[in-house]
């Protein structure tokens, strides 16, 4: 492993300027991750996790650094690709194939040909291969989430920012899209950030688990070694779920104070 | 098939009412019932239809109503073809610059509420008696329904579009090209609809006001067929000006709507 973490965050403070009380929504928070690694935050509702997200994907101004490769970023960038909880992340006017293959021909990641192969085996490892000419409209929530994961997957995003992306869809399509990105976070090289308020699904697909409280604050951080893929039944869920379920009771506590 | 049904239905209905008002017409025209004006004022179906080929076979001063025709449409297209790009243009650089965009749209909402016709002296002691009067009439009736449907449609344009749009590398242009121009279609669209209506009466009315020797159109046309009575004639180019209208709305803008915003699932 090298010496620069993939991404490295610093005295990362964020408060919103037309929030009535100007307080820090995050406070110099301090987060390294490393290549490869599926880090889930989970924590209580308000305490900064979409905040967080969008700093690092560039969508707002704050205090301290977000280095990527030790290289500082102010702006959205592919190398931050976002997949944002809203449905309506995809383009309407474009085909599922065209949404997919847009962000390929703005950022020249090859010839026509090229765009539209890679483009294809993304949709056809969301498994959405016969939809590629469909509209956006067409198709059903879970599905345009998976559309949006092709997109990433496609430009090859070496981070893959992901918002609460199932977090509106019934247990089953979600389920199903957790294997789906458990599978493609294992054989593509990428690094996903991923927010959830499921304790289950942090376990699942966490490699490492983040909890924050008020402010940002980092209550638990612990790697995630169990075997995959992990099942409620896995030796040490139990345990891991416990001390999740704990430090999320604590900083509900805590932002409650 | 429900669908199919009902379409066909409303079809019929509409043919049914047409014929009625058709029969109730040459009653009227036939019974000589209001005096011996009844003439000028209904001639017979089977006059207006003579009329209807009369105008474009023999026409009026030994121009078919054809010319007078292209004549118009060479107007209303130029002038269509100048507000629309003028249209996205300034809504464009509005996007851009904020003090642009607080001009711009004080300047649509004023300039929206000011029929064209009224300006007609003013377009004339600038221009003269040119066809560039008509075509600044066309334009100032595009530009600016299309104009604050446009802005309309960029402020309200979801930020999750725009976001996503910056979130694969979209910037300034590209960004109001990719994002910000489709996202507005239906806007767009409704701004084409009524920038199109009020340019098609805005022309006909100064055609008629001023006719233009150098490049007579329909407005001119009917209002000869008017000042030497030929009340058939005069009927006839009526529907001329129908038809045109009709082949506008469903020749043109609806199928661009179709493909568009129906298309998209984006109508409003
Ligand atoms: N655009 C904004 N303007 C002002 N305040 C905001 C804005 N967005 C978020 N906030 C505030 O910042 C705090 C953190 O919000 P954020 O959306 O990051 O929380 P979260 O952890 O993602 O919550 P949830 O789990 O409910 O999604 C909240 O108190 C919220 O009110
Ligand atoms: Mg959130």
């Amino acid at each position: 492993m090298s010496d620069t973490p993939l991404l490295k965050i610093e005295h990362l403070t964020k408060s919103y300027r037309d929030s009535s009380s100007g307080i820090e929504v995050l406070r110099d928070l301090e987060l390294s991750v490393e290549a490869n690694e599926f880090l889930c935050i989970l924590g209580p509702s308000g305490c900064g996790k979409s905040t967080l997200l969008r700093c690092i994907a560039g969508f707002e101004e704050y205090e301290g650094s977000v280095k990527v490769n030790g290289r500082e970023e102010r702006e959205p960038g592919t190398d931050r690709f976002m997949v944002f909880q809203d449905f309506n992340q995809l383009f309407p006017w474009k085909t599922v194939l065209k949404n997919v293959t847009y962000p390929l021909s703005i950022n020249r990641k090859g010839d026509k040909d090229e765009i539209r192969r890679l483009a294809l085996e993304a949709l056809e490892k969301v498994g959405l291969g016969n939809f590629a000419n469909q509209y956006p409209h067409q198709l059903s929530g879970g599905m345009k989430q998976r559309v949006a994961i092709a997109k990433a997957l496609a430009l090859g995003s070496p981070i893959i920012l992901m918002d609460e992306p199932f977090a509106a869809l019934d247990a089953m399509t979600r389920s199903g899209l957790q294997k789906e990105v458990l599978r493609i976070s294992e054989s593509e090289k990428s690094t996903i950030i991923f927010i959830t308020h499921n304790i289950q699904e942090a376990v699942i697909l966490g490699t490492r688990i983040l909890v924050l409280g008020q402010h940002g604050q980092i209550l638990f951080d612990r790697k995630n070694e169990m075997e995959r893929p992990v099942t409620p039944a896995s030796p040490g869920y139990g345990e891991l779920w416990e001390q999740l379920h704990q430090a999320l009771y604590e900083g509900r506590l805590s932002s409650e104070l | 098939m429900k669908k199919k049904e009902s379409h066909l239905r409303s079809i019929l209905i509409r043919v049914v009412y047409v014929l009625c008002l058709m029969a109730i017409w040459e009653y009227v025209a036939r019974s000589g019932m209001l005096g011996p004006r009844s003439a000028l004022i209904f001639p017979s179906l089977e006059q207006i239809a003579a009329a209807f080929v009369k105008n474009f076979v023999r026409g009026y001063a030994g121009t078919s109503l054809w010319i007078y025709i292209i004549n118009s449409m060479k107007l209303l297209l130029t002038g269509l073809a100048i507000g629309i790009i003028l249209a996205f243009i300034f809504s464009g650089i509005s996007m851009v610059s904020y003090t642009f965009r607080k001009i711009f749209d004080f300047t649509v909402s004023i300039c929206d509420l000011l029929p064209g016709i009224a300006l007609l002296p003013v377009v004339i002691i600038i221009f003269g008696v040119r066809r560039e009067v008509i075509v600044f009439l066309v334009v100032h009736a595009v530009l600016w329904p299309m104009s604050r449907n446009m802005l309309d449609g960029f402020s309200s344009t979801p930020r999750i579009y725009v976001e996503a749009g910056r979130n694969m590398g979209l910037r300034g242009m590209r960004l109001i090209l990719g994002v910000y121009i489709p996202a507005a279609a239906s806007y767009i669209v409704s701004g084409l609809k009524s920038g199109w209506a009020r340019a098609w009466r805005g022309l006909i009315s100064a055609e008629m006001i001023f006719g233009i020797a150098s490049s007579p159109g329909i407005g001119l046309f009917i209002n000869q067929m008017r000042t030497n009575m030929n009340n058939a004639e005069m009927y006839a180019t009526l529907l001329v000006i129908i038809i045109i209208g009709v082949i506008v709305q469903y020749g043109i803008l609806r199928p661009i709507e179709i493909c568009t915003v129906r298309k998209w699932g984006m109508s409003k």
